[in-house]
């Protein structure tokens, strides 16, 4: 093995690591007796520089301008322009969580905080990038424990203990049983290495695998009936790591899931297929119901938003069971939109109601058009596009993953062949989610500002601004031209 | 490029009044009246400079190659009435809410979304570009009501909204099936692309396969024109909308339904169509009668005009279930008639004479022919325009429409009967209603305003007027203006029908 090779493919991780410790080192030693503001200030700095050096690096591999190594032993890393470009993503959507946590002082435990914020994105980092059972295993465990740490961050609510011990029970079975699924997969293939893995066929111990690994993923993806945690947590934690655990960990687990599947894909027989797709259906067409019809009654608005992660959980699995290259390039570009309008959301809600001291009810957003015209424009951004209207990019994201599942079996010329059965339901539940995100909008844009309205707008920030901002923009451009992305991720 | 001049200078026109303060409402107005203006007089040079037949003012440019999407815009005879009519109410739109005040910036940013993402229906080529202007239409229709409407306007607001994604869920399966199953006519092999051009002219669905994608289409689309038995979002949305907003949807929207179901549905799927057509045909009957029954049972002046519009477009149905020249000749006339009459309307009742009296239920008006008396004429000479008077544009195109179900073999006599019938409503429920309005004495006794007489039209109003009425009576004395320009077009699609 090449180590010089090695250390510049991994150089982007390695300088999120120092800036990992250098925000620790820092705010033990000389910060000791400042006050808050300035140590979340500095924390949030180095943090930033960390990552903003990362991603230039990142930036340079996809380029082409540095040279990468194609992969490692047993596919610990592979990285070519398709994870690389999900890797970058990450970490930008990583640097924009910062300012958000910057401006809500939850702990005086402030390194930790931006250290547990660090070590997650890196975690998924790894996630993308890993072919191999192992090594994603590990990644997603570093994933999860920061997240579960971060949930509980905040030791003034009660709340916030409860959510994140019942996401830390939850989590760690979920583990257990995508643990056993790989270990089973192992067994079954004598591989640990996924892109090795050919040939599967439908034997009972590999369909078992899948269906623990659908499990073990379910739980991380809010995939109904795994999805009982989600509620909660989102409720509960933090408002920007709410919007992480939404956005960052989504993509680290559904780019497992394909990364998973894709021997399944490649497989020549279609039988391991055609095994797993009904478990696949059923978790769809469950997850639209839980989530679009629970969050019809939710009135808090972190709620809610939990409750459509849990339904779109489920559209993105119409992708999944497409079983083909556009499936999977639709799942991944649907969890990249859906996560940056749902960050974009969370960071709405983060700015607005950090001064609030509880949790926000729908209406207390109301009259925001008046006293926050900025934000309210852009919560429509982010809002329509998790509901999916065009030109946003959440409407392509859908319609992509529609394509590819009508476009598994393009022959299918009867409505009672091919998926478009599952298509009609995911449309239909499309049109039900409709009723509550414009219910939220209209608190937003609709309603009078002096109508039980209990947020009083306190400076945004530059920072969080131009966070809020470049996320807007990104869920329009992508929805305008979303070729290049599309390029990038078919690598 | 130059009808694309539409769509950009509208959503330019939304951003430039939404970024205006709300406090410069005066300077807005104008803004809009530009806007709109501009937009008119765009379609009015598309419409000049045509010369029939085929599509016009192409433009072609690769979108989403990857899947098949491309932006492919331009026009012909069939959506030139229509880019017209929406040039016509969008303007008569801002003249009639000249006097709005309340967060006025943000109610043109959403008026001028709504137009744009209209004109971009009528101009788009692909599939997918029209899906998404014609979804881009539906949300600010939603704040439209639920910001600026009446009565009970959260409720409507939600429910014409929810109606009009159901319908596109519709039509968004029926248009996937369409890409996956497009054939190239001659050699047989997939076309999987989203060009209504390309689509159009050599591509074919397998007939089994229209048989069952045409209904998704055609009714999805059909919601949208206010198709029975989903027609209910139509009168609580205009009833609750703010006038220029319920200008727009009887005008304009109405017709997005009803120009995807000629278009897409009728257009790509002939098979289908022809299979379905006695269908919609009996709809389209259901519609006009039951549309008129309704109206004649209404007690809000609104809502009669509501019912009127959905019994209207029950014409416009069955004009396009004869498939025949005549027939579907008439459907795009009276979309273009229904469009300015409907709209006027909406604009005597919702500003002009509400404005006035403060109230619209007809028992509680006490013979306004003498106390309006240049309102009073103005609405009776609409509302005969409306129920199909001679000289107006709604006769020839019920004319067409009439004949062309006489001429249609796969059409049974009773359809002709029963549109018959509800022509006969028609007179029934517009001179009643005339009557409540203007001639009747209160029920009532009243408290003594019973001889105040109201101010007569401001100018505004009386532009707005003269412009929806001047065009609804230069089509009804020339029809052959739009009929040349419309019927070589559909000559072209007809050419492609199978034969039956």
């Amino acid at each position: 093995m090449d180590y010089q090779q090695l250390l510049l493919a991994l150089l982007p991780d390695l300088l999120v690591v120092v800036a990992l410790f250098a925000a620790l080192g820092v705010d033990y030693s000389r910060l000791r007796g400042s006050r808050l503001a300035k140590r979340y200030e500095v924390a949030c700095q180095i943090s930033a520089a960390g990552l903003i050096a990362g991603l230039a690096v990142l930036v340079l591999q996809i380029a082409g301008t540095m040279p990468v190594m194609d992969s490692t032993a047993d596919g610990q890393l592979v990285l070519n322009t398709g994870t690389l470009t999900l890797k970058a993503l990450l970490y930008a959507m990583g640097l924009g969580v910062l300012p958000l946590a910057k401006r809500d002082h939850i702990t005086p435990q402030v390194s930790e905080y931006f250290a547990l914020l660090l070590l997650a994105t890196l975690g998924m980092g790894f996630v993308v990038t890993s072919r191999n059972l192992l090594g994603a295993f590990v990644a997603l465990e570093l994933v999860s424990l920061s997240l579960y740490a971060m949930t509980v961050l905040n030791q003034a609510r009660r709340a916030s203990a409860e959510a994140a011990l019942k996401y830390l029970t939850f989590g760690a079975v979920a583990s257990g049983f995508l643990l056993f699924g790989l270990s089973y997969l192992y067994g079954a293939t004598g591989q640990l290495d996924l892109t090795q893995m050919t040939g599967l066929t439908d034997e009972p111990v590999l369909v078992l695998a899948y269906l623990l690994i659908f499990v073990g993923l379910g739980f991380k993806l809010a995939l109904a009936p795994f999805h009982l945690w989600a509620p909660d947590v989102y409720q509960n934690a933090p408002t920007p790591v709410a919007g992480w655990i939404g956005s960052g960990s989504k993509i680290a687990a559904a780019a497992l899931l394909i990364a998973l599947l894709q021997p399944v894909v490649d497989a020549p027989n279609p039988k391991l297929k055609e095994a797993l797709i009904p478990a696949l259906a059923a978790l769809a067409v469950l997850s639209m119901v839980v989530g679009n019809l629970g969050a019809l009654r939710q009135t808090n608005l972190k709620r809610l938003l939990a409750y459509s992660a849990i339904a779109n959980a489920g559209y993105l699995l119409v992708g999944v069971v497409a079983f083909s290259a556009a499936g999977n390039t639709s799942v991944i570009f649907y969890i990249l939109v859906y996560s940056l309008a749902s960050l974009g959301a969370f960071g709405v809600v983060a700015v607005l109601t950090d001064t609030l001291g509880r949790d926000a009810e729908i209406n207390d957003f109301n009259g925001c058009w008046k006293t926050t015209p900025g934000l309210a424009v852009a919560f429509l951004i982010f809002v329509l596009s998790l509901a999916g209207i065009p030109p946003l990019a959440g409407f392509l994201g859908k319609f992509y993953l529609f394509f590819a599942a009508i476009g598994a079996a393009p022959e299918a010329a009867s409505w009672h062949d091919g998926f478009y059965w599952l298509v009609a339901f995911a449309l239909i539940m499309s049109v039900v989610s409709l009723y509550y995100y414009l219910r939220v909008l209209k608190a937003f844009l609709v309603a009078p500002a002096d109508d039980g309205a209990a947020i009083a707008p306190s400076k945004i920030g530059w920072a969080a601004g131009v966070t809020l901002c470049v996320l807007a923009l990104a869920v329009v451009a992508l929805g305008l031209w979303p070729e290049p992305l599309l390029g990038l991720l078919r690598n | 490029m130059t009808a694309l001049l539409t769509i950009i200078l509208s959503f330019i026109g939304a951003l430039v009044c939404g970024l205006m303060p709300s406090s410069a409402h005066r300077r807005i107005r104008w803004v809009a009246l530009a806007v709109a203006a501009a937009g008119l007089a765009v379609s009015m040079v598309c419409c000049l400079n045509y010369s029939g037949g085929d599509f016009a003012d192409l433009v072609k440019a690769d979108w989403i190659p990857s899947l098949g999407i491309g932006f492919i815009t331009g026009y012909d005879g069939i959506s030139l009435p229509l880019l017209l009519v929406t040039g016509l109410v969008a303007v008569c739109g801002v003249l009639f809410s000249w006097t709005l005040e309340t967060r006025a910036n943000q109610f043109y940013a959403f008026y001028f979304a709504l137009i744009g993402g209209v004109y971009g229906v009528f101009l788009s080529l692909d599939l997918f570009l029209l899906f998404v202007f014609y979804e881009i239409a539906v949300v600010p229709k939603y704040f439209l009501i639920a910001i600026w409407g009446g009565a009970r306007r959260q409720f409507a607001a939600m429910k014409l909204v929810l109606y009009s994604f159901g319908g596109s869920a519709l039509v968004l399966l029926g248009m996937l099936a369409v890409f996956f199953l497009a054939q190239d006519a001659t050699s047989g092999k997939a076309l999987e692309t989203f060009s209504l051009l390309d689509l159009q002219q050599h591509g074919e669905v397998p007939r089994e396969a229209q048989q069952w994608i045409f209904p998704l289409i055609f009714v999805g689309f059909a919601i949208m024109a206010g198709m029975w038995p989903f027609h209910t979002w139509a009168p609580t949305g205009h009833v609750a909308a703010p006038t220029a907003a319920s200008m727009l949807l009887a005008g304009v929207v109405m017709k997005l339904g009803a120009y995807g179901c000629l278009r897409v549905a009728v257009g790509l799927l002939p098979a289908g169509a022809q299979a379905w057509a006695p269908w919609v045909a009996v709809v389209a009957i259901i519609n006009i009668v039951y549309g008129a029954l309704v109206a004649l049972k209404q007690d809000d002046f609104k809502y009669v005009i509501g019912y009127s519009s959905v019994s209207h477009m029950g014409f416009v149905l069955l004009g396009i279930a004869t498939l025949n020249l005549t027939g579907m000749t008439g459907a795009v006339l009276q979309m273009f008639s229904h469009g300015v009459i409907g709209a006027l309307l909406f604009a005597l009742v919702g500003t002009v004479i509400y404005s006035r009296t403060k109230t619209r239920m007809l028992d509680e008006l006490h013979r306004l022919i003498d106390r309006m008396p240049g309102i009073a004429w103005v609405f009776i000479v609409a509302s005969l325009a409306s129920m199909g008077l001679p000289g107006f544009s709604g006769f020839i195109s019920e004319l067409y429409v009439l004949i062309g179900t006489w001429e249609s073999e796969s059409l049974s006599g009773w359809i002709v009967g029963g549109a018959g019938l509800g022509i006969l409503l028609t007179f029934g429920y517009t001179l009643v209603k005339i009557h409540e309005a203007f001639f009747r004495e209160r029920k009532t006794s009243d408290p003594g305003d019973a001889e105040i007489s109201y101010p007569a039209m401001t100018l505004p109003e009386k532009i707005g007027v003269a412009i929806l009425l001047g065009s609804a009576l230069l089509i009804g004395l020339c029809p052959w203006l739009l009929t040349d320009k419309i019927s070589p077009s559909l000559e072209l699609m007809l050419e492609r029908f199978p034969p039956n």
